[in-house]
């Protein structure tokens, strides 16, 4: 049979796709993989190898993963409360009113898209230290509350609402906060979800920050008390550690699954990809 | 009783005066139409109504009040705008309330408003709809239920029919005329489209580069313009304006000619109606272009220098390159001042 230069085409993009899939499932298949066996079958793979949660339990009694678990979910949920306020208010004025200085104050918050947060961190642990809010949850969140990319992001998705909507309710005697409760944030809802979902799945990944501003387990977040964990001084044992990797990011990975939908929509609709 | 009145009013954009010197009033239960090209600070001027924008001079006065720094909301008006301006993600009940929703009216009274604008508007069955998912048609509707059920006196309304193809554009235009004669609303309607404007107003406000070039009703726009811009903007096909030479001077009669002055140049307009093909003696000319529209013919004539539209009822007997002669009644003449435009009356009068 002869294939045409497109078919031919569509064949190696295929194989593409399913190449860079399978890359990115290797290390979760492992971990899996090696979560529901003994340690014998850890590296080594063996279609009817016994499967067994008892290395779900030994990691459970291991190290407070129920208390780094709720740290990350309050972590995540302060930061992204505090974003969607500070964002949505400083894109607001952005978008909608004319300031002394406006231009210059945008620029500086687009500088803050060009500097990587590693860069200040001994800066930062000098100012929460300061602040004497050294190893607490807070600690972990405040540098990233005023997100410049959330910042941008909504400015741009306010910038294409069509101004004879603000008009509209403008004459029906809606105020500035009205109009921004009414008209901008239900029509940006999907750069909502989108930023949203960038912002949980960053800070719950976030590692360096948190591991050096907390120092015990009431403020430590799962990433942290993973890496504690599995530690070379505390022997490597594989099958605990990507348990405990399993339970980390099962919890992501189910709520990406859930909501697959939603999330691919928004990005397409937010135009971020 | 006037319920609108612009008194001197003048807006610039940094330098560049958009409006200059307007004056007018609207009358209760008028529909008071403006129209002018594009540019022409039409709609910036239902816009300082409106109160979105404010003027740089002269003050406006809406039911013998000055609005002139007053927000949108204390103005009492409502307002369409060209593309609706409907929320995506409200259904149309709730953009037809959404105005009252913002100026906490009560909730029967809100449901009893939004029954009775559905119903006029034939949007009962469309009010739990999405806009996306109505036709260019009812998004308009949608717009109109909004101001209806605002029950304010004024309502502004900026082009509202353009984005719709020609034969909805008819019927909603018929239909917001007859919406606004019915529920007695003062009316403010921004258009750039002459026949839209002849069709629908009680009185037309011609402006040109934010200036008022003429205001009257329709006829008198049609009639008697009051500067060759308004002659040639107001007609389908427009007014021909001809400058005229020794040619032309000869097709009329010379006494029409307020001044026999040989400073004082005219410009002289004719409507394409008024000019006759006739047998015999009359301005020689070609025919250039002809164009067939069913009820009349478009003919082109060149003559000397000048190219000249006619229409002829029916068919016209004629054909691209025939040598025609045409003329026209000398009280069918309308004469403007070469240096401004202006109108002057001909002294057809006299010869008669």
């Amino acid at each position: 049979m002869r294939l045409s230069g497109a078919g031919i085409g569509k064949i190696i993009e295929t194989l593409g796709a399913w190449l860079l899939g399978a890359l990115w499932l290797l290390p979760v298949v492992f971990a899996i993989w090696s979560a529901f066996h003994p340690a014998e079958y850890s590296t080594r793979f063996e279609l009817f190898a016994p499967v067994t949660t008892e290395n779900f339990v030994r990691a459970w009694s291991y190290a407070p993963f129920p208390r780094y678990l709720l740290n990350t979910f309050i972590l995540v949920t302060l930061i992204l409360a505090a974003q969607f306020v500070l964002c949505t208010l400083a894109a607001y004025g952005f978008a909608r009113f004319d300031f002394f200085g406006k231009n210059f104050v945008f620029a500086l918050v687009l500088l803050q898209l060009m500097i990587m947060p590693e860069v200040l961190l001994v800066e930062n642990y000098r100012t929460i230290s300061e602040l004497g809010l050294l190893d607490t949850i807070a600690s972990i969140g405040l540098p990233y509350m005023a997100s410049a990319f959330g910042i941008f992001l909504l400015r741009q998705s306010f910038k294409i609402i069509p101004t004879e909507l603000i008009e509209a309710a403008q004459v029906e005697g809606v105020s500035a906060l009205g109009i921004l409760w009414k008209v901008y944030i239900p029509l940006s809802k999907s750069t909502y979800i989108a930023y949203g979902l960038v912002s949980v799945s960053y800070h719950w990944n976030n590692f360096l920050w948190p591991l050096v501003v907390t120092s015990s387990v009431n403020s430590r977040p799962l990433t942290v008390g993973l890496a504690i964990f599995g530690a070379p001084e505390s022997g490597v044992d594989w099958s605990i550690i990507t348990a405990a990797t399993v339970m980390t990011m099962a919890p992501l990975l189910l709520a990406f699954i859930l909501f697959q939908r939603q999330f691919v929509q928004s990005f397409m609709h937010s135009g971020i990809k | 009783m006037s319920i609108i009145k612009l008194k001197d009013v003048c807006k610039s954009w940094g330098s560049t005066q958009v409006l200059k010197n307007i004056n007018f009033e609207c009358k209760d239960g008028e529909l008071l139409v403006l129209l002018g090209p594009s540019g022409c600070g039409k709609s910036t001027t239902l816009r300082l109504i409106a109160g979105l924008e404010t003027p740089t001079e002269g003050s406006i006065e809406i039911g013998g009040k000055d609005v002139s720094n007053l927000p949108p909301v204390k103005r009492n008006i409502s307002m369409v705008f060209q593309n609706y301006a409907l929320f995506p993600h409200l259904n149309v009940a709730e953009n037809i309330i959404f105005g009252l929703k913002a100026r906490k009216v009560p909730k029967v009274e809100q449901q009893k408003r939004l029954e009775n604008a559905a119903d006029i508007l034939g949007l009962t069955d469309f009010l739990a709809r999405k806009p996306a998912q109505l036709s260019g048609g009812q998004r308009q509707r949608v717009a109109l239920g909004r101001a209806i059920v605002a029950q304010v006196s004024v309502c502004l309304m900026d082009e509202p029919l353009s984005n719709l193809d020609a034969k909805l554009r008819q019927e909603m235009r018929q239909e917001i005329r007859s919406l606004q004669q019915r529920l007695k609303m003062t009316m403010v309607y921004v258009t750039h489209d002459q026949v839209e404007a002849m069709t629908i107003a009680d009185r037309i406000i011609l402006i040109n580069e934010g200036i008022i070039e003429q205001h009257g009703t329709p006829e008198e726009l049609y009639n008697q313009p009051a500067s060759s811009f308004t002659g040639n903007f107001i007609g389908n096909p427009p007014m021909n304006i001809l400058v005229p030479d020794a040619q032309i001077i000869a097709a009329c009669p010379a006494t029409i000619f307020p001044s026999h002055d040989a400073t004082a140049t005219y410009l002289l307009g004719i409507r394409p109606e008024d000019i006759e093909i006739v047998q015999g003696s009359g301005l020689e000319c070609t025919a250039t272009l002809i164009e067939y529209l069913g009820a009349e013919t478009l003919v082109v004539v060149q003559a000397g220098d000048h190219a000249i539209t006619l229409t002829v009822p029916g068919r016209a007997e004629v054909s691209a390159g025939d040598h025609l002669a045409i003329r026209w009644e000398a009280d069918k003449v309308h004469l403007f001042a070469a240096a401004n435009g202006r109108r002057i009356e001909t002294l057809t009068g006299a010869m008669l």
